[in-house]
């Protein structure tokens, strides 16, 4: 399909690229510990973009049989209005892609009875006296195949499989969510499930009583998924994009040392095992590992073709595109390192591992302070400053060292950049949480507000 | 195309079957900065199917290759038959209704030159970036749609609906040194190209306050008196209650539904709340719901009082009421499930006004316009775009990061004091609901006060 399209743009227009995608999901979702629906989603989508008489354009069809020469006049037509570019479509790859494991038969294979059998596990695992345990499972295999009119191409397989479980406790008027997550390219053995009850398990125990919330300028320990109000700043300040357009606090800081000398965060698309792990992007630039942050330093921005073409420099391979829009800037895998944390590897440490239990042993020390392990509305306010604000969803108080209960109606705030400064521990529970894999961290002086 | 899937729902093997099939025709423009980023025209279309067997659980499939419908709907029935239930799934009574719903285009897009759409939001765009040197990024989109949507179950429904949409929203980026504020406008309407002209005010507005909020200090964090302006107060009802009025919430859980029960006092004598997805020309308006259900005005607080709750056929089902036309799907790609339309908080006294609010406020926040909300059920957020501090009754100097930490019994509780001053707010965006976003919403308040709630911030 990919060829004929390109054959059908060669001569139309002064180059292109296109991607196609087919994407076949089973879920099986169980409600209030029933197993209630099962289900299938199949799509397949062509996306095309040209380069013609120096202008950029795209276009996109989910049709069943799309019309080559209809999508090349309608990404012709988005041209004419569209910028010059100087888009340099990458030429074929004189060695052969980074082979990485991103197929998994026995992912593909999984009949819909294993789906059902490892989310009634979950459930069995999970059900408590006044819980509602919802428990999602989630399998995806797809094909995608890129190529441009320079000649190079790509084609892979992948699989994923996404299993969650969110607990809900409502006990009078106090409202508990606990929610985790298992999300690999390969299926999770029983011990990755247990992992993710143990992790669920953990966490709503520590939560079942309500202690009265700190406040000040206090030691907050961040679990890896609370970390992602500190996170997600770095994520926009890293986009070339941003860079090019002036928005960026981290503009023309590479090589600057503005964070923990520990600290290291990496995107890296060749990571075994991932969902989101592929040996080419969608724009053919084959993958490579990137280092955003390298001991302090800030170390790469992440570009696309475009954006690189602006900014004079090379695509780092962070294209991706769905079947409509043109190619935007995206991280892959990010994972956080810091001294003696060691990045978990292809599919281990896909589910939640705790070996010193809740804020990966980094609260021994803490007089007064909090564990966030969720906050409300993150992504909602003005994100790219590096500031943030937020109420807890699920928090506990940590006092001499201990944990003494779960916080309610606090809300915590800070600047990313600050805290990132001087980092007080990294934790010994480096885990994936979609894709992203980093450990607890400790931040100091993080703006604690109660009513 | 009704006369196709009625055929293929007279196929079905299985007790109940109902078949969703989606055209959308839909273009986009989007600037950066002064750069264009696309001007794309797109055609997405595909099916769904979703069938029930007595004594088995839901069988779904949703699939772009329309030519795969009957062996889609055989699929359906073989997923369903692969979930057990001992407690049967039962659907509420809903008459079947069948028909064309055209909804107004009010200028339809699809007869406009992707140039001209391309020309309007230039024209938004450069009036945020006129308004001063430190406006040094925005994100500017136009985006329209108009979608044909046919429905047929099992029960005689047959259904032809025409949804426009529209949008237009601009973010103003204001830098100046390592200082970065942002101003956001959004105008979503389930109308035309006609209904979006002449908006260059409000975008310059808009980059005014990114400029502004570049001098503004952060907000003190603490408890204090809060104002909230139609916007917010209409972002606050929707994350505050409108969700757990959502019956896919309560309906499988007796703890929930101990919690929701109707009746239960969740305001004070001035708080009266509804949903209205009848309501004419709103954003989240549909004549019918993605069940076939036609929509209505429905009272869930009366005078502080827990009255009514938003319902699928099956949440109704489950707890002996009526479906209210809430199931909804953003696609083809998902079934439908309980979500909002056009949510509201109902105007307070005629003539009650901004200045009875606030004239006896010694030390508060007026918080306003919305970047945001979430909910956690009984705790949830809703981020303000900007604030000013109350002082001594009166409206006093810039704030930013005002961020509200809301809870569902104490936050509601606390509107003390609604004004008359009712508008709808019709932004772009949407709801996000188990992996199901943006859904076109809609809210509506006015002016409401706050007693006391938690603004996040130093201390």
């Amino acid at each position: 399909m990919i060829d004929r399209l390109l054959d059908a743009a060669r001569g139309k227009v002064d180059g292109a690229d296109a991607l196609w995608r087919r994407e076949e999901q089973t879920a099986v979702s169980f409600e209030s510990g029933r197993l209630k629906a099962a289900g299938i989603t199949e799509e397949a989508g062509l996306n095309l973009r040209v380069v013609a008489h120096g202008r950029m354009g795209v276009a996109g069809t989910t049709a069943a049989k799309p019309d080559p020469k209809e999508l090349v006049a309608r990404a012709g037509a988005s041209a004419e209005l569209g910028e010059v570019v100087e888009l340099a479509f990458p030429n074929p790859s004189p060695q052969s892609l980074t082979p990485i494991p991103t197929f998994f038969d026995r992912t593909a294979n999984a009949s819909l009875s294993e789906l059902i059998r490892m989310g009634r596990l979950l459930v069995e695992r999970l059900a408590r006296p006044d819980c509602q345990v919802n428990v999602a499972v989630q399998r995806e295999v797809a094909d995608t195949a890129v190529g441009n009119t320079a000649g190079a191409r790509g084609e892979y397989r992948t699989t994923g499989i996404a299993v969650t479980a969110d607990i809900t406790r409502i006990a009078g008027d106090d409202v508990l969510m606990v929610y985790d997550q298992y999300v690999g390219a390969d299926m999770p053995s029983d011990t990755d499930l247990e992992a993710l009850v143990r992790s669920v398990d953990t966490r709503l125990s520590a939560a079942l009583k309500i202690v009265t919330p700190p406040d000040g300028a206090l030691p907050v320990v961040f679990t890896p998924a609370g970390l992602a109000a500190v996170v997600l700043p770095l994520e926009q300040a890293l986009s070339g994009k941003t860079v090019l357009q002036g928005s960026s606090p981290l503009a023309g800081k590479v090589g600057e040392a503005l964070f923990d000398a520990r600290l290291s965060i990496i995107d890296d698309p060749l990571t075994p095992g991932r969902p989101l792990s592929r040996p080419v992007d969608d724009e053919c630039v084959p993958s490579r590992c990137n280092g955003l942050v390298e001991r302090g330093v800030v170390g790469q921005f992440v570009y696309d073709l475009e954006t690189a073409a602006r900014a004079k420099t090379q695509s780092t391979g962070n294209g991706r595109r769905g079947v409509f829009g043109k190619p935007q800037i995206r991280y892959t895998n990010v994972l956080f390192r810091g001294d003696g944390v060691r990045a978990g590897v292809g599919a281990q440490h896909a589910a939640p591992l705790q070996p010193d239990g809740l804020g990966g042993g980094l609260i021994a020390n803490i007089d007064d302070g909090l564990i966030v392990d969720d906050l409300i509305g993150v992504g909602q306010g003005n994100v790219i400053s590096g500031a943030f604000s937020h109420p807890v969803g699920l928090a506990y108080r940590v006092q001499r060292g201990e944990i003494t209960g779960r916080v309610k109606d606090a809300a915590v705030a800070g600047n990313a950049y600050d805290l990132l400064k001087k980092i007080g521990g990294f934790g010994s529970d480096g885990r994936w949480l979609g894709a992203r894999w980093s450990p607890s961290l400790l931040l100091e002086g993080v703006s604690v507000a109660r009513r | 195309m009704k006369d196709r899937l009625a055929a293929a729902v007279k196929q079905s093997r299985a007790g109940y079957t109902e078949i969703r099939v989606e055209r959308t025709w839909s273009s986009a423009v989007a600037f950066r900065g002064r750069r264009l980023e696309t001007a794309t025209v797109s055609e997405d279309q595909g099916g769904f199917v979703r069938v029930l067997n007595e004594g088995y659980g839901w069988g779904i499939a949703s699939f772009t290759s329309l030519d795969e419908l009957p062996a889609m709907v055989a699929r359906a029935n073989e997923l369903s038959r692969a979930v057990r239930l001992d407690d049967p799934i039962r659907l509420a009574e809903s008459a079947p209704h069948s028909g064309d719903a055209i909804l107004e285009l009010d200028g339809d897009v699809r007869g406009v030159a992707l140039a001209e759409k391309k020309k309007l939001l230039d024209r938004y765009n450069t009036a945020m970036l006129a308004v001063s040197d430190v406006i040094v990024d925005t994100q500017s989109s136009y985006r329209d749609e108009v979608s044909e949507v046919w429905y047929v179950n099992s029960e005689g429904t047959s259904l032809y609906q025409l949804r426009p949409e529209v949008v237009v929203s601009g973010t103003a980026i204001g830098r100046r040194n390592g200082n970065i504020e942002k101003g956001l406008e959004s105008i979503g309407l389930r109308k035309g190209w006609d209904s979006v002209q002449n908006f260059e005010n409000q975008f310059r507005v808009v980059a005014q306050r990114a400029v502004d909020l570049l001098d503004a200090p952060r907000v003190r964090g603490g408890a204090y008196p809060v104002i909230l302006d139609n916007e917010l107060a209409g972002v606050f009802i929707h994350e505050a209650f409108g969700h757990l009025s959502e019956a896919d919430f309560v309906y499988e859980n007796p703890q929930a539904r101990e919690m929701m029960t109707l009746g239960r006092r969740f305001g004070k004598q001035v708080l009266n709340v509804g949903d209205n997805g009848a309501a004419a020309g709103l954003r989240g308006t549909l004549p019918y719901d993605d069940e076939g259900t036609p929509t209505q005005d429905t009272p869930l607080i009366k005078e502080g009082i827990l009255v009514g709750r938003l319902h699928s056929r099956e949440t109704a089902a489950k707890l002996g009421e009526r479906p209210t036309g809430n199931a909804r799907a953003i696609s083809f790609r998902h079934p439908p499930i309980v979500r909002m339309t056009n949510t509201y908080i109902a105007p307070g006294k005629e003539g009650v006004g901004f200045n009875d609010l606030i004239s006896d406020i010694k030390l508060g926040v007026y918080a306003c316009g919305a970047f945001g909300g979430q909910t956690m059920l009984e705790n949830f957020s809703f981020t303000a775009g900007w604030g000013h501090m109350i002082r001594d009754g009166k409206v006093a100097e810039l704030v930013k990061d005002v961020v509200l930490a809301g809870n569902l019994f104490q936050t509601l509780d606390r509107i003390d004091h609604i004004a008359g001053d009712f508008t709808w707010n019709q932004m772009g965006g949407g709801c996000g609901k188990g992996g199901q976003f943006p859904l076109p919403v809609t809210e509506g308040a006015p002016h409401v006060r706050i007693e006391e709630a938690l603004i996040g911030g130093d201390v």
